[in-house]
């Protein structure tokens, strides 16, 4: 039985490598996305049986004698020892979001081949790693907050850092989801027909289960759900209809004016009526469609347009500017290391693991799952012609607004595109144009609809990718309008050291200005977006990343500060190694964007570049004004960045000097871990 | 078989906050009515969304 495991390991271990070897060396040839998914599946799979149980065994030394705290400090509230596939689910719920789809969606201008092995190597050894060892030292501690761990561990400026970069991470998130749904909406009229009925839908939910039905929320998200799929089919009548489609076709602006109002309501406005109705739909939906788009590329097992690598890993993409490194491992965050993660594996999670082994597979698993959603992204932008996925993700800016000058600059770079095919392909889809429809979802709903259409014989793409523009939609504005109520609070809560009054969530004027204050913050950056004439993904993606990154890099510390309070420098590495990588890649792309020459790449580069062409008067007397707003915007985002940067290395630096204190023997290698309680609980009745 | 299905519709409770509920509801020795579900549903929903939301 023994030897029949060990043969059976080393079967998955050789499929994987043989997997991944023919990605990494086939060139020239139809590669069939099959290979991705085992070389993804075989690698995670040994990553987990091996890696995480060995760092489980030896490193943490879980112990399932030890009560932990959702026993210890059970309440029937949120600590709560419960049964761990649904602490699983629940975990999987809560870190999935739509970093993991959009980010490999727009690093697939690389190629296939630097995102997916990024995706399939910095889940195992980075992101899997940070999750899981935040959540065993957040269960080690009765479910602190990585603020809270961090303060302890590390320090008050650990503390404080991980507070500032929560808060400055939530903005640029924010604006950037939100220009993602305002790029996937622009002069669509189907579209916005059904993301716009999504919120009389979400009220007459939160009407029902508050008054009508109190505590159906299954009953409640199954009748939105069908409202939903009508919205659907609405959608295409509206957008038929010469009378009614004019109603729902907007540009960028006033759609991102659309989207910064709803953010202000749904700050203000109750939880019950808007926000907690549409999360629960979204909920459900995230994971039905996940599920939906594992099976279809099960069974279409669809071969990959794209070439493994494309020569815009030279830094000219025209998705967004940058080189291979570091813009890769930035634009894939959530796919492989999302610092947001370290934030779930230190709320909700710790407080309902019913045994300390269930944090292998919550933590590491939880985010392999996440790994293998990215992996599907990627798979999804690549299964269609690259001409295709170039017309629809690169800005009218960079190839031109015209269709015919577009077409002809993205052939001229091998990629063959005609003005007939995008246009049979948007008729196809029901929209008027898919040319330059930025920010990553459109090209992801191209790609999702046909894996969808195809399972099911070649029908119905058009529904499909309205589908999965709404499944899109639906999440980011989930993230909006709780991302602009969490901000709020947090802002409240510093507001309230200023004025006591501000700081009183109950207080409507403290209410309405936090909300503006979170709001204009969020609102400012989107409106750059819109406005930037490369599309607004080339500058605040990569600031996002570079926020995410950042996250990850404190949480990095605080883990290798636990670490090393336990083990001295023996096992430091684990979590050192990822740590030294992303300090890596945030720095450069740190530099790279505020301080390269190129003027696409370099925020005070772009800055000068204009500000030279409007002291030369070659700028339009009409666009002048809109010239001296871009220069204001990339200067503030290479103030954003250096702030970034600033962040990290102090927090880095802080971190060196507790560790060389901890070494030395003048810091005491105290630990903050609860005392051992000998558990009373059966787990396996759960 | 039976123990995913079991598994499958406890998630599905979790996720739609019923079990969450249902503890409510045993702990402190009430029944449900709708003011009872308000009551919880508030206390749930303000923790809920005082949590950042992961990208």
């Amino acid at each position: 039985m023994r030897f029949a495991k060990h043969l059976l390991w080393a079967g998955v271990a050789v499929l994987a490598a043989y997997a991944l070897g023919a990605l990494a060396t086939t060139r020239g040839e139809p590669v069939n996305s099959l290979w991705i998914v085992v070389a993804a599946a075989g690698t995670y799979l040994i990553g987990f049986r091996f890696y995480a149980k060995w760092i489980a065994a030896r490193v943490m030394v879980l112990d399932d004698r030890r009560a932990t705290p959702a026993e210890r400090l059970r309440n029937g509230h949120d600590f709560e020892p419960t049964n761990k596939w649904i602490v699983f689910g629940h975990h999987f719920a809560a870190i999935a979001g739509p970093g993991p789809l959009v980010g490999p969606t727009l690093a697939a201008q690389f190629g296939y081949l630097p995102g997916t092995l990024w995706i399939i190597g910095g889940a195992v050894l980075a992101g899997c790693v940070q999750d899981f060892v935040i959540l065993f030292a957040s269960m080690r501690r009765d479910g602190k907050s990585l603020g809270q761990m961090a303060k302890e561990e590390i320090g008050t400026i650990g503390g404080f850092t991980a507070l500032v970069t929560v808060l400055l991470i939530m903005i640029i998130l924010l604006a950037v989801v939100a220009l993602v749904v305002v790029n996937a909406l622009r002069d669509s009229p189907w579209a916005t027909f059904t993301i716009a009925a999504t919120m009389p839908i979400a009220v007459l939910m939160g009407i029902y289960l508050r008054f009508w039905r109190p505590s159906k929320v299954l009953e409640c998200s199954l009748i939105g759900f069908v409202l939903l799929i009508a919205s659907i089919f609405g959608g295409q009548a509206v957008s038929h209809s010469p009378t009614l489609a004019p109603w729902f076709t907007f540009g960028g602006m006033t759609l991102a004016i659309m989207v910064i109002v709803y953010g202000f309501l749904a700050s203000a406005l109750p939880v019950w009526l808007l926000l907690a109705p549409r999360d629960y739909l979204s909920t459900f939906i995230k994971l039905g469609v996940v599920l939906l788009l594992a099976v279809g590329i099960l069974l279409v097992h669809p071969t990959l347009q794209m070439p493994a690598l494309t020569q815009f890993i030279d830094g000219n993409g025209p998705v967004f500017k940058g080189k291979i490194f570091p813009f890769a491992f930035i634009t894939i965050a959530c796919g492989s290391i999302s610092g947001f993660h370290a934030l779930i594996a230190s709320g909700t999670t710790p407080k309902m693991l019913a045994r300390e082994w269930h944090a292998w597979p919550i933590g590491y698993g939880g985010m392999l799952l996440e790994g293998f959603v990215a992996i599907m992204a990627m798979i999804a932008a690549c299964v269609m012609a690259p001409g295709v996925y170039f017309a629809i993700n690169a800005p009218a800016g960079v190839v031109g607004a015209a269709p015919a000058a577009a077409v002809a600059t993205i052939s001229s770079w091998g990629f063959p595109v005609t003005v007939d095919q995008m246009a049979g392909l948007a008729r196809q889809v029901g929209e008027q144009t898919l040319f330059a429809r930025t920010g990553g979802a459109p090209s992801l709903a191209l790609g999702m609809a046909h894996i969808f259409s195809t399972s099911l014989g070649g029908a119905f793409v058009s529904f499909w990718y309205h589908f999965a523009i709404m499944f899109e939609a639906l999440f980011i504005l989930t993230i909006i309008d709780a991302g602009t109520r969490v901000g709020r609070f947090m802002l409240q809560d510093l507001l309230g050291h200023i004025s006591a009054p501000l700081g009183r969530t109950s207080w409507m004027p403290g209410v309405l200005f936090s909300s503006a204050l979170i709001v204009g913050a969020w609102g400012y950056f989107l409106i750059q977006g819109v406005r930037d004439p490369l599309g607004g993904i080339n500058s605040l993606w990569p600031l996002f990343g570079i926020a995410n990154q950042l996250l990850a890099a404190v949480a990095l510390c605080v883990a290798t500060t636990i670490l090393v309070r336990m083990h001295g420098a023996r096992y430091m590495w684990i979590t050192c190694l990822p740590l030294g990588w992303l300090l890596a890649v945030t720095l450069t792309g740190a530099y790279q964007k505020i301080l390269s020459p190129l003027p696409d790449l370099g925020f005070l580069a772009q800055a000068a570049q204009l500000r030279a062409a409007l002291d030369a008067g070659t700028i339009a007397a009409a666009r002048v004004h809109a010239t001296e707003v871009l220069i204001v915007n990339a200067r503030l985002d290479a103030a954003v960045c250096a702030v970034f940067a600033i962040l990290v290395v102090t927090i880095a630096l802080d971190s060196i000097r507790t560790w060389a204190g901890v070494l030395r023997g003048t810091v005491a290698r105290t630990t903050t871990e609860s005392p051992f309680v000998a558990t009373q609980l059966n787990a396996e009745e759960l | 078989m039976a123990y995913g299905l079991r598994v499958l519709r406890g998630l599905v409770h979790e996720l739609s906050d019923q079990r969450a509920y249902a503890q409510h509801l045993q702990a402190h020795g009430r029944t449900h009515s709708a003011a009872e579900w308000r009551r919880f549903s508030d206390e749930r929903l303000k923790a809920k969304f005082g949590r950042p939301k992961c990208c």
